[in-house]
Parts: C-alpha cells; structure tokens; sequence
C-alpha cells in the first residue's frame, strides 16, 4: 500500500495557465448532432472547451505558468535545483521536454530536470515526487510543472472526447519548510490500461496503418466504472492518513473529469458541495492539470489562514492518488490566460 | 430489496423510457436510451440507489435488460416472484 506521510515542505505557489481561445461546444460548425451534444454537455458539464492554438505546446503553457510564478515568488532561478515535468503530451520523445523548459526559465546547470508520465493522476504523484526530493533528495526548492493538450490528440469525429478535453498547464513551486507536511496515497492498476489509450505513435507502433491510432480511444463506461469504485476509498485512505475528517479540510479539489462524475462521487463521500470547485463549464476537462487550475482559479487568492486541501487525480494508467496538504496563507495562487509574449531564454 | 416490476420501471426511468415499457427481454439495443451516456446513468444508479459496484467483467456483459435484472439478483437486490 503506497501510503506516506512526508515532513518538511510547503507549497509556495500554484500558477495556472490555459489558453485564450474558447471554444463552444453548442457550436454547428463543430459538425455532431445538436441532440447528442446537448446530452454531453448536460452530463459532462462541458459548454465551453479552452483550446490552445496549432504549434502550442503544453510545455509553452507551463512554461508561462512557471515564468509567471517565479516572478511573484521572486525565486532566483539558481535557487530551483529541481524540474519535474508531468505530462503525456510532450514536445518530443527525446529529448525530455523538462530539459527545454529548463533552458527557457533560465534554470542553472546544476538542477536535476526529467520528465514523468502520468496524465490524470498527474498532479498528485507530481507533488509527491517533488516532496520526496525536498525531504530526502537535498533539494531547497522544486518546480513541478504540469500540463496537458489533450485537444492535440483526440479525433476530431469522435464527440464523447473531443467534447470533452480541453488544454491547459501549470507550475506549483514546493520549498522546504520544518513546519509543513504532506499525506499521499498513490495507486496502479494496469489491468485498465486500454480504458485510455492512444495505441499508436509510440514505439509499440510507430507508424500505425490506422490513423485512428493516433488518436485517444476512451472507454467512458469502464472509466466511469473504475472511479467510482476506486476514489471514494482513496479519499477515505488519505483522510485517514492525514487524521482528518471530511470537515476537516477545506476544499476537494478533483480533476476536473466530468461533471456527472464528480457530482456522484462528491454525494458518495458525503462532502460538503461548496468545498467542491469546479471549472468543467468554462474550461473543459484539461487533464491532469485541471487540478490546478480549478485550484488557482476558484480558491481565493487571498486567505487570512491556512487552508487545508486534498488534491484528487484519476485515470489514464489506471492509476489514481490524491495529496492532503496545506496552502499558507501566503502561497500565490495565480492564473492567466496564455499570452505567447514572454520571452524564452536561449 | 425491490420486485422484478419495480426494477423494470426503474430501469425505464434510468434510460429516460416511459414506465412499462421496458420488459426483460428487450436488449440494449432496442432501448433508445441505452447508450454510452445510459449506461454512465446505470452504472451510477446501481451505486448510489442498491450500492452494487460492477465488476468489468460483469458490466461488459450487459447487454439486455435481463442482464441488468440478473445483477440485482445476484446482489441480492431482487425479490424473486414465486
């Protein structure tokens, strides 16, 4: 059972950033029937999808997200000797898209970068990760970014995913810190690996005879089945690990997979609806990082006390966690539209 | 635990049919509202209204409405005519 307990971090800031275009899924020019979307977006709770334009990478959206954060933070780069980026659409397969960002923020040469793969479950193994290099790994501080453009890889013909899945990034900056902790309880289940799956492309088939391989295949059915067997005891487990009730915490911040779902799982757990924020109507699920930005866009920014949170990702894998952590009164909580203006270094 | 009619008439209202117009032998098919949405809807109602969880092996094989009847027996959720 992967369940831990790590001492001595805080996070500092969580910037969110998501591209300007909107796209609206009521829209005909998107060409599916008008009665099948309307039934998408009343269950999923999709009207509007954030879409980044061609040429826009997740990399670009994080790497606004982390210029941006470490601008307020007012982090010297050099005191960043961790990169983690998280994410399942790269620029490249090699190199690792973290070298690259770590070349554009302008990071020193003595920060450890690599890339991880993990899509929906992304945000809270990414937190755990860097807390383990805080706490045992000698670092001072680490940027974990995460981001996703899931709109790059669905096929435009398939309504139940392209409906679905908007863009966007992230940067959450971790520090040590004696006083702060975190609970995580991180899981796999491989035998649901084909639930989400794009089968070509990668090195099992990497010029696959059906184009349709390069596009994300969803089993809705068996997705839907599997989270809601598998969260509400993975909430249950991380309360427990962090000796809290549900009114303990103060907001359950879930990826933002749809809003049906949620909407079950958040009567199931017995949480209180208004600690439940949600950005599906206006953003779209953004994968992974959606955690994020439902975080930076919908805590507020400004808060007289700590706030305990419990992150929650599910999916793709399948793989499922959650982190129980505490965001100091004075930890940025930033989102911006992406801009493309802010100058790469090198 | 519920009759076999009242599951029949909640399996219509999970599948937005009217009441009485679902029997055990249709199959998904044959039910307008036994789609990828329906069977999110079913898959959600079994939890939350019997507290059954579906197995993958078992919700794969559901493909008629006595399919559906067959779980909440199995889950002891079905009084059996006699």
């Amino acid at each position: 059972m992967s369940r831990h307990t790590i001492e001595g971090f805080r996070v500092a800031g969580v910037s969110a950033c998501v591209p300007p275009r909107s796209v609206d899924n009521l829209d005909p020019a998107l060409g599916f029937d008008p009665d099948e979307v309307r039934k998408v977006v009343a269950m999923a709770g999709v009207r509007h999808r954030r879409v980044v334009d061609d040429g826009v990478t997740s990399a670009d959206l994080c790497f606004e997200a982390a210029e941006r954060l470490l601008d307020r933070l007012g982090w010297e780069r050099d005191s960043v000797s961790g990169l983690v980026f998280v994410t399942q659409s790269p620029d490249y397969f090699l190199p690792s898209t973290s070298c690259m960002l770590h070349q554009w923020l302008g990071l020193a040469d003595d920060c450890a970068a690599f890339d991880v793969g993990l899509g929906c479950s992304g945000y809270p193994y990414g937190l755990y990760i860097a807390a383990t290099m805080l706490r045992g790994g000698g670092h001072r501080r680490v940027l974990m970014l995460h981001g996703e453009t899931p709109s790059r890889f669905v096929d435009p013909s398939d309504h139940a995913t392209t409906l679905l899945f908007g863009d966007s990034g992230s940067a959450t900056a971790l520090e040590l810190d004696a006083a702060g902790r975190g609970h995580f309880c991180l899981h796999t289940d491989g035998s649901g690996h084909a639930g989400l799956i794009m089968r070509g492309g990668g090195f099992r088939d990497r010029f696959p005879a059906n184009p349709r391989h390069l596009a994300l295949e969803m089993d809705g059915a068996g997705v839907f089945n599997f989270t809601i067997k598998r969260v509400p005891p993975l909430l249950a487990d991380t309360l427990a690990q962090g000796g809290c009730a549900v009114a303990d915490v103060d907001a359950y911040v879930f990826h933002q997979s749809n809003r049906f779902m949620i909407k079950h799982l958040v009567k199931k757990c017995g949480l209180p609806e208004d600690r439940v924020p949600m950005t599906l109507d206006d953003h779209g699920n953004g994968g992974g990082p959606s955690v994020a930005v439902a975080l930076a866009r919908r805590l507020p920014a400004a808060r007289e006390r700590p706030l305990k949170v419990m992150l929650l990702g599910y999916g793709v894998g399948l793989s499922w966690g959650a982190a129980l952590v505490d965001l100091p009164p004075e930890a940025a909580l930033l989102h911006e539209d992406y801009g493309g203006q802010l100058a790469k270094r090198g | 635990m519920i009759t076999q009619q009242d599951a029949l008439n909640w399996i219509a209202e999970v599948f937005g049919e009217p009441a009485g117009r679902v029997t055990a032998d249709m199959p998904s098919g044959s039910i307008k509202g036994w789609d990828s949405l329906g069977t999110l809807m079913l898959i959600a109602d079994l939890d939350e209204k019997f507290g059954i969880q579906l197995d993958e092996s078992e919700m794969y094989a559901l493909k008629t409405v006595a399919d559906i009847l067959a779980v909440l027996e199995r889950q002891g959720a079905l009084v059996l005519a006699v």
